[in-house]
C-alpha cells in the first residue's frame, strides 16, 4: 500500500502535454521529494494529487491516481482535499484573517475541532508543529501582513496541519524565504513524518539531501529516476539526475 | 473536467445571473413589438419628414434623429477638445498631489448626476454660450449656414451639444487616459533616446494611442446619444429642422421625455416614440460594441 | 535666442495648460454655483425644506421637498438590494467560470445593457409594469433604477473579484473549502473594500438617475408616501420638472434640491476614497 500511487499519468493543459506518462509510488510516512528543473511539471504533478488541477480550465488528466487508497479521479475532490494539506511556493495566508483565524478556519471547515477549546488546542498544536508558536504566541490576533515572509510560510504550514491531514503537499515551500526560516521549515517537515506522508517539490539538491527518504527526478514531464534517497544521491544512474544533484540544472 | 459539486455551484449561480439576459431579451422584444405598428402604418415616411401632431396622426422623426446625431457629434467634438489636453496634462505634466487632485476631480465629474449638469447648463452655460459664442459667431459669419440664424433664447442644438460634451469629458478622459497610460514605457524611452523634445514625444505617443482615442470618442458618442436630462433642458424642444446650430431643435431622448407620458392617449404616438428609441438603441449598442472591441484589440497589440 | 523647436515646445505646453484648465473650470464653477445657490435657498427655507411639501408655482414661500427626499430614499432602499444581489451573482459566475459560454454571454449582456439609454428603460418599464399595474409606483421606479444600475454594479463587482490573486483561491480549496465557502469566506471578504466602493457608487448612480424615473415613479408631490405600490417622487425628478418650469419659486426649489443631491454625491464619493485609502493586504 502506498500513500500516492500514480500509473501512467498524463496531463494536458490546453493543447500542451505537461506530464507524459508519470508512474510514481509514495510510501506512507516518508518524505518524498520531487526534483526537476523549472517547467518539468513538478507543480502540475502536486496539483493532480489534490485535484487543484480542476481549477485550471481546459486541463485534462489521463491515467490512474490513487491517493490514500481512494481513486482520486472519481472521488469527490472536496472530500479528497480534506485529507490533504498543501503549502504553496508563495506564502498565501488569508490576508483578511488573523493569525489565529488562519489556522482555526482550516480546523473548523474539516470538522477537526468544534468547541472553542478544541479549536484553541488545535491552533496551538499546529503552530507548535510548524515551529511558529513561540514567535506568535502573544500576537495571535495580529494579521499576517505583520509577519515576515518566512513566518508567513510557516503559518501556511500550520494552516495545512490544522486540517490534521494524512498527506502533506509542499510546493517549493522555501523558494521565497530566507535561509534561517528555510532551515526551521525543513526541521518542522522532518519531524512531521511520523504523522503524515510528505510530498515535497524542490530544486535545491542540498535541501533534498537533508530531508528526503525517497526522491523522484522529473524532466520534461517524465520521471527519469526514482528510488530511496541515499541510493539515488550516491549513485544516480542518469545523466539528468547527476546534473540536477550537482546543482547544474 | 468538472466534479458534481462544481456543476451544482454553477447551477446555483445561473438563475439570478441569467436575469440579466432575460432583462435584455424582454427589453428588445418590447421595443420591437411596440415599434411594429408605427412602422407598418407610416413606413419610411416616418424618417423623411418632421412633425408631431398626434391629433392629426401626423408624425415625422427626421428632426429629432438628425438632432440627436448633430448634438452627439458636437458633444464628442467638445469632449475631444478638452479630454485630450487633460489626458496629456495628467499623464505627462502633473505629478504627486496635484496629479491626484486633478484625477480625483475628473473622477468626481464622471459620476455626477446628470441632472446637476442640466441645472447648471440651463442657468449658466447656455446664457454664457449665447453671449460669448453664438452671437459673435452669428455677427461675424452670418453667411455660413450653420451660423445663419440669430440666437434667440440660446437654447439650441449647439447649446445641447456643448452641455452634453462637458458632461462627457470625464468619461472620455478616463478612457483615453487609461489607454495612454497603458502604452509601454519603452516607447517613450525610445523617443527620448533619439533626442525628442517633450512635444515630439507626446506627438508620437498620441499617434500610437490614436485607435484607442477614436474608440473612446465612439463610446462617448454612444453615451451622448442616449443622454436625456441635459438634452431636454438645453435643446429648446422644437420640431423644426434647421441647418442652423443656434436654432432650437429636438433630440430623440428629449422628444420622448416631453411626449411619452401622454402618448398612450393617441393611436400610434407611443409606437412612433418606440421606433425612435429603437433606432437610438441600435446605434448606441452597435457603436459601444465596435468601440469596446476596437479598444481591446488595440490594447492587445500595443502591450508586448 | 529661442530656436523654433524650443518655441514650439513652449507654445504646446501653454496650449495644453490652457485647455486643461478650461476643462476643469466648468466643474469647479458648477460645484460652487450649485452649492452657493442651493444652500442660500435651503438657509432661507430652514428646516422646512426637509419636512414641507413643495410650494405652489406662485407662492412666496419656498416650502420643502419632503416627498422627493422620502421617494428617493424609498426607491433606493428597494432597488439597491435587488441590484447588488443580481450583480454579485453574475460577477461570481463570470469570475469563477471565465471561459464558460454562459459567462461570456452574461458579460456581453452586461455591456449591452450599459449602452441602452436610460430613457428607453423608463419606457419599457412603463409598458411592462406601470400599464398592467394601472398606475405609477415607487416599485416601478425602483425596478427601472435596478435595470440601469445592474451593469454598473456588475462591472464594479467583477473587477473587484477578478483582482484577487489566484493564490488565495488555491489556498481556500487546499483546505477543502467548497465553492460557496471559498466565495463567501475568502473571495468576498478579501475584496470587501472594492465591493463596498462598488455598492456606494451604485447608490450614487441610483439616487442621481432622472430619465429612468420619468414614466415610472409618478410625480406624487402633494403628500409623503411610504408605500412601494403608490406613486412617488424623487429628487432628480423634481429638479427636472421645476427647472423646466417658468416659475421663479420652483427654480429656487430646484437649486436647493440640486445642492442637496450634489452634497450627497460628494459625501459618497469621498467615502469611497477613504475606503480605498485604507487598503492593506
Amino acid at each position: 500500500m502506498f500513500a500516492v500511487e500514480m500509473n501512467n499519468v498524463s496531463v494536458y493543459l490546453g493543447g500542451r502535454q505537461v506530464l507524459k506518462g508519470v508512474t510514481l509510488r509514495v510510501p506512507y510516512n516518508t518524505v518524498f521529494v520531487i526534483m526537476g528543473p523549472s517547467g518539468s511539471g513538478k507543480t502540475t504533478l502536486l496539483r493532480v494529487i489534490n485535484r487543484l488541477i480542476d481549477l485550471t480550465e481546459g486541463a485534462r488528466v489521463e491515467g490512474s491516481v490513487k491517493v490514500l487508497g481512494f481513486d482520486a479521479m472519481s472521488y469527490d475532490p472536496y472530500e479528497l482535499r480534506k485529507l490533504i494539506g498543501m503549502v504553496f511556493q508563495v506564502p498565501n495566508p488569508f490576508p483578511h484573517l488573523t493569525i489565529y483565524d488562519n489556522v482555526a478556519v482550516a480546523a473548523r471547515i474539516n470538522g477537526v475541532a468544534k468547541s472553542r477549546r478544541e479549536v484553541d488546542e488545535v491552533v496551538r498544536w499546529a503552530l507548535e508543529r510548524a515551529m511558529l508558536w513561540d514567535e506568535v504566541e502573544d500576537r495571535l490576533h495580529d494579521y499576517p501582513h505583520q509577519l515576515s515572509g518566512g513566518q508567513r510560510q510557516r503559518l501556511c504550514l500550520a494552516r495545512a496541519l490544522a486540517m490534521k491531514p494524512r498527506l502533506l503537499l509542499l510546493d517549493e515551500p522555501t523558494a521565497n524565504i530566507d535561509p534561517v526560516n528555510a532551515r526551521k521549515l525543513e526541521e518542522a517537515i522532518v519531524s512531521l513524518k511520523d504523522e503524515v506522508t510528505v510530498v515535497m517539490v524542490t530544486h535545491f539538491p542540498h535541501q533534498a539531501a537533508r530531508v528526503a527518504d525517497y526522491v523522484a527526478v522529473l524532466y520534461d514531464g517524465r520521471v527519469v529516476e526514482q528510488g530511496p534517497a541515499q541510493q539515488l544521491f550516491l549513485r544516480p544512474t542518469t545523466d539528468i539526475a547527476q546534473k540536477l544533484l550537482r546543482g547544474e540544472m | 473536467m468538472r466534479s458534481k459539486r462544481d456543476k451544482l455551484f454553477l447551477l446555483s449561480l445561473l438563475p439570478l445571473s441569467l436575469s440579466l439576459l432575460a432583462i435584455l431579451i424582454i427589453s428588445i422584444i418590447t421595443m420591437v413589438l411596440k415599434s411594429v405598428d408605427a412602422l407598418q402604418r407610416f413606413g419610411f415616411q416616418l424618417f423623411a419628414s418632421s412633425g408631431w401632431s398626434p391629433e392629426n396622426e401626423a408624425y415625422g422623426l427626421l428632426a429629432p434623429i438628425v438632432g440627436s446625431l448633430t448634438v452627439s457629434a458636437l458633444a464628442v467634438l467638445t469632449a475631444l477638445i478638452f479630454s485630450l489636453p487633460l489626458t496629456i496634462m495628467i499623464a505627462e505634466y502633473l505629478q504627486g498631489i496635484v496629479r491626484g487632485v486633478v484625477s480625483s476631480i475628473v473622477e468626481l465629474m464622471g459620476g455626477l448626476p446628470t441632472i446637476v449638469y442640466a441645472v447648471w447648463a440651463s442657468q449658466y452655460l447656455v446664457p454664457l454660450l449665447k453671449q460669448f459664442l453664438m452671437e459673435p459667431l452669428h455677427s461675424a459669419l452670418p453667411f455660413i449656414p450653420l451660423f445663419s440664424c440669430r440666437p434667440v433664447t440660446g437654447f439650441s442644438i449647439l447649446a445641447a451639444g456643448i452641455s452634453i460634451g462637458i458632461s462627457t469629458v470625464p468619461y472620455v478622459t478616463a478612457l483615453t487616459l487609461e489607454a495612454y497610460q497603458s502604452i509601454p514605457s519603452i516607447y517613450r524611452e525610445a523617443c527620448y533616446g533619439i533626442g525628442a523634445t517633450r512635444y515630439e514625444s507626446i506627438k508620437i505617443m498620441i499617434s500610437l494611442a490614436k485607435p484607442a482615442i477614436v474608440a473612446s470618442l465612439i463610446l462617448g458618442f454612444a453615451r451622448a446619444l442616449g443622454e436625456t436630462t441635459i438634452a431636454a433642458v438645453t435643446v429648446g424642444n422644437s420640431m423644426y429642422l434647421s441647418s442652423c446650430l443656434f436654432a432650437p431643435g429636438y433630440t430623440v431622448a428629449a422628444l420622448i421625455a416631453s411626449q411619452f407620458a401622454d402618448a398612450y392617449l393617441y393611436p400610434y404616438a407611443e409606437s412612433v416614440l418606440y421606433v425612435s428609441i429603437l433606432i437610438v438603441v441600435l446605434i448606441s449598442v452597435a457603436l459601444s460594441f465596435y468601440g469596446s472591441t476596437t479598444m481591446i484589440r488595440w490594447r492587445s497589440r500595443i502591450i508586448v | 535666442m529661442y530656436s523654433w523647436r524650443m518655441l514650439r515646445e513652449k507654445l504646446f505646453t501653454c496650449l495644453i495648460a490652457v485647455l486643461s484648465l478650461l476643462a476643469i473650470v466648468p466643474i469647479v464653477h458648477l460645484i460652487i454655483a450649485v452649492l452657493i445657490n442651493g444652500f442660500t435657498v435651503i438657509a432661507k427655507a430652514g428646516i422646512n425644506f426637509f419636512t414641507n411639501l413643495p410650494p405652489a408655482p406662485l407662492s412666496r414661500e419656498i416650502g420643502g421637498i419632503a416627498p422627493s427626499i422620502i421617494g428617493t430614499a424609498l426607491m433606493t432602499i428597494i432597488s439597491l438590494p435587488i441590484t447588488v444581489v443580481l450583480a454579485l451573482f453574475a460577477a461570481i459566475l463570470t469570475t469563477e467560470f471565465p471561459r464558460n459560454t454562459v459567462s461570456i454571454i452574461i458579460d456581453a449582456v452586461a455591456k449591452s445593457l450599459a449602452s441602452i439609454p436610460t430613457i428607453a428603460v423608463s419606457m419599457i418599464v412603463f409598458t411592462l409594469i406601470v400599464m398592467p399595474m394601472k398606475g405609477f409606483s415607487a416599485l416601478a421606479g425602483a425596478i427601472a433604477l435596478s435595470i440601469i444600475a445592474l451593469p454598473y454594479a456588475y462591472t464594479y463587482f467583477s473587477t473587484a473579484l477578478r483582482s484577487i490573486p489566484a493564490m488565495y483561491r488555491e489556498a481556500a480549496f487546499s483546505i477543502a473549502m467548497g465553492r460557496w465557502g471559498a466565495v463567501m469566506k475568502v473571495l468576498i471578504p478579501i475584496a470587501r473594500r472594492s465591493i463596498a466602493v462598488g455598492v456606494l457608487m451604485t447608490i450614487a448612480r441610483i439616487m442621481g438617475e432622472t430619465a429612468a424615473l420619468l414614466f415610472t415613479a409618478g410625480r406624487f408631490r402633494t403628500g409623503v408616501s411610504f408605500s412601494p405600490t403608490s406613486p412617488a417622487d424623487a429628487i432628480p425628478l423634481l429638479i427636472f420638472d421645476y427647472i423646466l418650469s417658468p416659475y421663479e419659486t420652483w427654480h429656487q426649489v430646484a437649486w436647493g434640491a440640486a445642492a442637496l443631491l450634489l452634497l450627497a454625491y460628494i459625501v459618497l464619493f469621498f467615502a469611497t476614497k477613504l475606503i480605498v485609502k485604507e487598503v492593506k493586504l
